[in-house]
């Protein structure tokens, strides 16, 4: 059952990470950028075989980080920025998380002290 | 090239900066919060390279003022797009009371507006395996 995209934004960091984590998929990403890109188009920019790129697409399209638009037998792929959007708000919420350990690793190292 | 909004974070420590400080520069205190395993070359142009699970974070510091200021560049080597070290973290340790306040700003970081940007994606892909692995 094809589930809505916005749902994919909502609850897919874990698939737009592993998305993420090939870089076939990515240069496959920066290619459709701001363009649409048949998947023959695609698939001729690199060594591998069409059932090949064919699978990193039908990845990259289940985390949501691509649109498919039919153009006669053609299927047309580009790039849904929006769908970086759960994976930005991972990133920030990363500084944070890690200041909280700084905090905790210092102040456990600290002498025991009252400080207020 | 307009730059994108930067991510931001602060805390407030229980230490003054001069106890803060050497976590962002010696190698065995900042595995305590960031990373598994470290290679610091504390200086200006020096080795900032942060192992988490796999994902290597690769840079060179810019500035080392301390106990107030560090900045280091933050990327992911071997990337054909992005070398190491094309985003920035800013650090500043400002003194309040017995306390430290830590103020860290990440810069550089891929910009939704400039679909042309094709800096950003290995950056944010190593910062956020960093986070996965972490949390």
């Amino acid at each position: 059952m094809p589930r809505p995209k916005s749902q994919a934004d909502a609850s897919a960091p874990d698939a737009v990470l592993r998305a993420l984590a090939d870089p076939h998929r990515r240069r496959i990403l920066r290619l459709v950028q701001g363009h649409e890109m048949a998947a023959g188009q695609i698939a001729a920019r690199f060594p591998l075989t069409q059932q090949a790129i064919s699978q990193h697409i039908a990845v990259l399209k289940q985390a949501g980080l691509l649109t498919e638009r039919r153009d006669g037998t053609r299927r047309l792929y580009m790039l849904r920025h929006e769908a970086l959007d759960p994976v930005r708000a991972l990133l920030a919420e990363f500084w944070p998380d890690a200041l909280a350990r700084l905090k905790d690793a210092v102040e456990g190292a600290q002498p025991s002290q009252e400080t207020r | 090239m307009p730059s994108s909004p930067p991510v931001t974070a602060t805390t407030r420590i229980a230490a003054p900066p001069e106890a803060v400080f050497p976590y962002f520069t010696d190698p065995a205190l900042i595995v305590t919060w960031l990373g598994d395993r470290a290679d610091l070359n504390a200086q200006p142009g020096g080795v900032f390279a942060v192992e988490v699970g796999a994902s290597p974070a690769r840079g060179t510091y810019v500035t080392v003022e301390p106990p107030t200021r560090v900045a280091f560049t933050w990327g992911l080597p071997g990337s054909e797009t992005m070398p190491a070290g094309s985003t920035t973290v800013e650090v500043i340790l400002t003194a309040d009371g017995d306390d430290t306040i830590v103020s860290l700003t990440h810069h550089g970081l891929p910009d939704e507006d400039q679909p042309a940007h094709k800096k950003g994606w290995d950056t944010l892909l190593s910062a956020l395996h960093a986070a996965v692995k972490h949390s």
